[in-house]
């Protein structure tokens, strides 16, 4: 068979913000760069982050006295101290910065605007009064868990506003972006990444993509959920094609961050600025609740605080009935028609089209549902792949790790370009003192492998389950065992589930003829390690005896900096039935020392003061 | 399906600035047209006044020249405005398939008047061309000859034809060059396709009236000379 | 009890010989809030697994789930079927070039777009990030946004009358593309070099005014506004050339 070869210096998968940033960035200094996306690349998910990108330029009155340290510490606290603080210190000094560049690249990124304006919080209205002197400067808007106003936003279309950006920068540059391309393997010998095996997704062919680095870049995992405000192409593809070498880790697989806000019953996601600008929770009576949870922070309290209080308030029975389970109410209408058409538009539509609700005289229902995934491909700080040379990863697929157990709202997004700057300044230094020799041995060895996987499925060779019945399951194990609250009897049964679905999923066979583009041969290819990934999620979880950030554990309800303030390393060895868990410390040395967040609550077991002590820097 | 676009235009052009002298000249024309036909129907209609004003008015046009050498303009005008619009016109099998197709599924009000446009343009082009040579190889004009004419032979089915497709036409080409070039906003839209429905109506009865008027006068006269 | 629906799906699958163009039959009872989304993943995961369609976000987002709906453009996503008759006909977006079934490409079609149209900020200044940003009335910010909100998902294109019939027409959204970039004060490209892109038939002159764009928008961009604006400023740029270049110099 004659297959199609494309050679590149840099092979970027996913054509999100943070894929075509490092690419961007990699082009600018002359290498060639080619980039591969399931979707065209303005649909990647990363356009459908609406609230903002948080970065401390502290323009708005409101962000007065912000400042890359603030932005550091908040997002530490945010971690529960389970980031690597050496990256969320490049993270926070790097984002202003980003910021402005995004600007002269063509971000129409909102701008203080001088004079009195009022504004929300927790349902009461304040006033404030904008610097003549800083006008015109890009502005920011309050999210969930900062001190500061720190939140750089475009209306409530900044994820889509920055993408068009990006890939407008990337089409200046001449990157070549290929869509409808879904990369189903890796090309390695062990130790290094030379490319990727693809599947086109026009004509089903596969083709092989040889470069001398490689970028996964392929976003989140919330498919693996049921309820996910995830898009459909968020399967956790990059993750499986790297846990699939059997080198590569996953990075605290059980860090799963889940949102307060999906709408009942399609799980869209409405964006936090609703919260932010002044929108409050309400339950079945009809009455505000958070602020009984959390006094200071109320509504504004971060997200795993507040999913973990509506998932509380529901279970003391203040829930909302309906015929797809409890929900809560979210509401807007005291914002007013001008505030809900303008800056909250995208709410407003998304309440229109998929509810039929108008937000300006009806309430939306709202429950916690699967959002981020913290968890992802492990990485250094220079975002290159444990165990693999030549191997990248950046973004949410990543593992990097700025958001340990909990990110903050709009530290994602800003992750996006901040991080793919980063790293993709770090591929051309390894692009520029690497000389790497492609082995095609290695790469007909991955095609061959791949072919054999098509056609196995194709031809029922191992069995006939049905792929979608095989998903289905996966997703209502993790629903049941490892969703916000968690605990030792429900995980083990959720990890015992998994085992046998993993048996399910390796007898996957196709009902159609699986030619051209057949999007049940793409599930089918993909199955097997979606269990897998699913496998670590949930044993990660049941081996993590602790709660922190968003792995609550009702039975382990203490954060234990003593035994626990570590990351979790998830391998899924060649020919293993079940992941092999290691650990590695959280951080490699301490800026911030661990200590309260402030919001949550909760016990703290503390770490030995002098261990905390001999790795605390200035 | 149509391929992937090319990259045509992208090729130095031997005149770059031809086709924006070609719409302007499609507008202008289409403009002056429209500015015609609603004169010329308040012309003729005067004689639902009285046969005496429309004599004094088409004697004033032609004692000042303004019919020998308007007519030639208009004609010229008339031709210059089809062949500029049928730039735009499917004229191939498939093309008009294409055409009818889309607008079959769309069913889309502003999609099908084009529709209307284009059907309406190839009548009015050959009965139009015949109105306006025997007008002008008729002169002068007046009501009783304008009235024998059109009670003559199929005359009066040929206007009761040509009216209505050169009054759709024009209420059409009027709204769209408001639309083209911006006159017609999103926010005056709905306005202004009221405007151009009560045109249409408006010229139509004015229209009808004028051509039953005709007929009822070259009655009459046809009756005197009998006796 | 929900209705029985009927949809009649376009089927056909480049990639298979032996594949023709036709309709298919299912039926599909409509459960509560269902979206189009809702119905055709559960007829690919239910009925025919070889079903072809785009869904992404799922939310309106992302503009990949464009289709014909019973004869009209528009995002099956946000088609919410208790608002429609219960026989649906579903067909690929013309224009584009068709994938399988009701999935076209349109990544191919405005990747050549953004070259065309060179979608980006045409500057010589060189900016320092590390400085104070250039600052920006807000309104011109919200302005551009408010162009800048197009998803591409291809509606405009696919109802419009002209690239119908000419399939280098470069349509709305890229006349779009073109205003927004002709708003915003850090694109330095000057009024000729506008011109050069759209000043022939293949863009504003090209346009009928037949504003199915407009109307089948599920943006609701401002298409209609924003073609008229081009067509002034391009009439007149066209004017003021003739005007200098027959002038002696």
């Amino acid at each position: 068979m004659q297959v199609q070869s494309h050679y590149s210096d840099l092979l970027v998968i996913g054509a999100g913000l943070s894929g075509e940033r490092a690419a961007a960035e990699a082009a600018a200094k002359g290498f060639s760069v080619i980039v591969l996306s399931i979707v065209p690349a303005r649909r990647s998910h990363s356009s459908a982050a609406q609230g903002g990108m948080q970065a401390s330029l502290g323009n708005s009155v409101m962000g007065e006295g912000d400042s890359p340290d603030v932005h550091f510490a908040d997002t530490v606290k945010g971690s529960d101290w389970g980031c690597d603080q050496e990256c969320a210190r490049l993270f926070a000094n790097g984002a202003p910065i980003e910021m402005r560049r995004l600007a002269a690249w063509g971000v129409p990124w909102n701008r203080v605007v001088a004079g009195r304006s009022v504004y929300f919080k927790g349902g009461e209205k304040f006033e404030k009064e904008e610097k003549k002197e800083k006008e015109g400067l890009i502005t920011a808007r309050a999210f969930g868990g900062t001190a500061k106003w720190r939140t750089c936003y475009t209306s409530d279309g900044t994820g889509h506003a920055v993408m068009c950006t990006m890939d407008n920068r990337c089409a200046e540059l001449g990157i070549t972006v290929l869509d409808r391309k879904d990369a189903v393997a890796l090309i390695h010998d062990g130790m290094a990444c030379t490319g990727a095996v693809v599947r086109c997704m026009r004509t089903g062919v596969l083709e092989e993509f040889r470069a001398k680095a490689t970028v996964i870049a392929t976003g989140g995992l919330g498919r693996l959920y049921k309820a996910t405000t995830n898009a459909v192409i968020c399967d956790g593809g990059g993750h499986i094609i790297a846990l699939d070498t059997g080198v590569a880790p996953i990075g605290n697989p059980e860090a799963i961050q889940f949102h307060p806000t999906g709408i009942v019953p399609t799980d869209i996601l409405v964006t936090e600025g609703c919260r932010g600008d002044g929108g409050t929770l309400l339950d079945v009576d009809q009455k505000r609740f958070m602020h009984i949870y959390e006094p200071e922070k109320a509504e504004l309290a971060s997200r795993d605080v507040v999913s973990r209080r509506m998932t509380e308030h529901m279970l003391a029975g203040k829930g909302v009935p309906s015929p797809y389970g409890e929900h809560l109410w979210l509401d807007i209408r005291h914002l007013g028609d001008r505030h809900i058409s303008t800056k909250l538009r995208e709410v407003d539509e998304i309440c229109r089209h998929f509810l039929g609700v108008d937000p300006r005289k009806q309430l939306i229902p709202v429950r916690p549902t699967q959002h981020y995934a913290m968890a992802g491909i492990r990485t250094n700080k220079d975002g290159a792949v444990y165990g693999l040379k030549g191997l990248f990863s950046v973004g949410e697929a990543a593992c990097w790790d700025m958001h340990g157990f909990n990110r903050l709202g709009g530290n994602s997004l800003a992750e996006t370009v901040v991080a793919g700057g980063i790293v993709g300044a770090k591929i051309v230094e390894f692009l520029q003192g690497n000389e790497v020799a492609f082995s095609t041995a290695h790469a007909r060895d991955a095609l061959r492998k791949t072919e054999e996987r098509v056609n196995s499925v194709a031809t029922c060779a191992n069995g006939r389950e049905n792929v979608y019945a095989v998903r289905e399951e996966m997703q209502q194990a993790l629903m049941d065992g490892c969703f916000v609250f968690r605990n030792e009897a429900d995980l083990q049964q959720c990890v015992a589930r998994l085992q046998k679905t993993l048996d399910r999923a390796r007898r996957v066979g196709l009902v159609s003829d699986g030619k051209g583009v057949c999007h049940e041969l793409y599930s089918a290819l993909r199955i097997e390690g979606q269990v897998k990934l699913a496998l670590m999620i949930a044993k990660g979880a049941l081996e993590r005896k602790e709660s922190r950030g968003s792995h609550n554990r009702e039975d382990y309800s203490a954060r234990d900096d003593k035994d626990w303030l570590n990351r979790t390393l998830a391998y899924w060895r060649e020919g293993a039935d079940m992941p092999e868990l290691l650990y590695e410390d959280a951080s490699p040395v301490f800026e911030l020392p661990p200590g309260e967040r402030g919001y949550g609550g909760g016990r703290i077991i503390p770490a030995d003061p002098a261990w905390v002590a001999a790795r605390t820097i200035k | 399906m149509a391929g992937t676009a090319t990259m045509l235009y992208a090729h130095p052009q031997a005149h770059p600035r031809r086709d924006a002298c070609l719409d302007w000249l499609q507008m202008i024309t289409g403009a002056c047209l429209v500015i015609f036909m609603w004169c010329h129907m308040l012309l003729v209609s005067s004689v639902l006044v009285g046969p005496a004003l429309m004599d004094a008015i088409a004697w004033f046009f032609e004692a000042t020249y303004l019919v020998q050498a308007g007519g030639p303009v208009i004609f010229v005008c008339f031709l210059a405005h089809f062949i500029l619009a049928a730039r735009k016109i499917p004229f191939t099998a498939g093309d008009q398939e294409i055409a009818w197709t889309h607008a079959r599924m769309l069913r889309h009000r502003d999609t099908w008047l084009w529709m209307v446009q284009m059907v309406t343009a190839m009548f009015i082009l050959v009965m139009g061309a015949i109105h306006m040579w025997v007008v002008l190889n008729d002169l002068p004009i007046t009501a009783e000859r304008s009235a024998a004419r059109v009670a003559s032979g199929g005359w009066l089915w040929f206007y009761f034809i040509l009216l209505p497709l050169a009054e759709l036409h024009v209420s059409v080409g009027a709204y769209r060059i408001g639309v083209k070039w911006g006159f017609i906003s999103r926010q005056n839209r709905p306005k202004a396709k009221r405007i151009e429905l009560c045109m249409f109506v408006v010229f139509m009865v004015i229209g009808v009236g004028t051509l039953l008027v005709f007929n009822h006068m070259a009655t009459v006269l046809s009756a005197g000379r009998g006796v | 009890m929900g209705r029985n629906i009927h949809f009649e799906i376009f089927r056909y699958n480049p990639q298979d010989t032996a594949s023709i163009p036709r309709m298919q039959t299912y039926f599909l009872e409509e459960t509560i809030n269902m979206t189009l989304f809702i119905a055709l993943t559960r007829l690919r995961e239910e009925q025919d697994p070889s079903l072809v369609f785009d869904f992404c976000c799922r939310a309106g987002i992302c503009g990949s789930c464009a289709m014909v709906i019973n004869g009209r453009p528009g995002l099956a996503c946000q088609t919410q079927i208790k608002n429609m008759p219960g026989h649906i006909s579903l067909h690929p977006l013309p224009v584009f070039k068709i994938i399988g079934d009701l999935s076209v490409d349109t990544g191919v079609w405005f990747r050549e777009m953004y070259r065309k149209t060179e979608s980006w900020i045409h500057t010589r200044a060189e900016v320092d990030p590390t400085l104070e940003e250039a600052r920006m009335d807000n309104a011109v910010a919200e302005e551009i946004y408010e162009l800048e909100r197009c998803i591409e998902c291809g509606c405009c294109i696919a109802a419009c009358g002209t690239a119908n019939l000419r399939p280098d027409f470069m349509g709305a959204a890229a006349l779009n593309r073109i205003a927004r970039f002709m708003i915003d004060p850090r694109d330095e490209r000057s009024e000729r070099e506008y011109f050069d892109i759209i000043g022939t038939d293949f863009g504003i002159f090209g346009c009928m005014g037949l504003l199915a764009c407009e109307d089948v928008c599920p943006k609701q961009l401002p298409l209609q506004d924003q073609l008229g604006f081009l067509r002034r400023k391009m009439g007149f740029a066209a004017l003021r050339q003739i005007f200098k270049t027959s002038r002696p110099a």
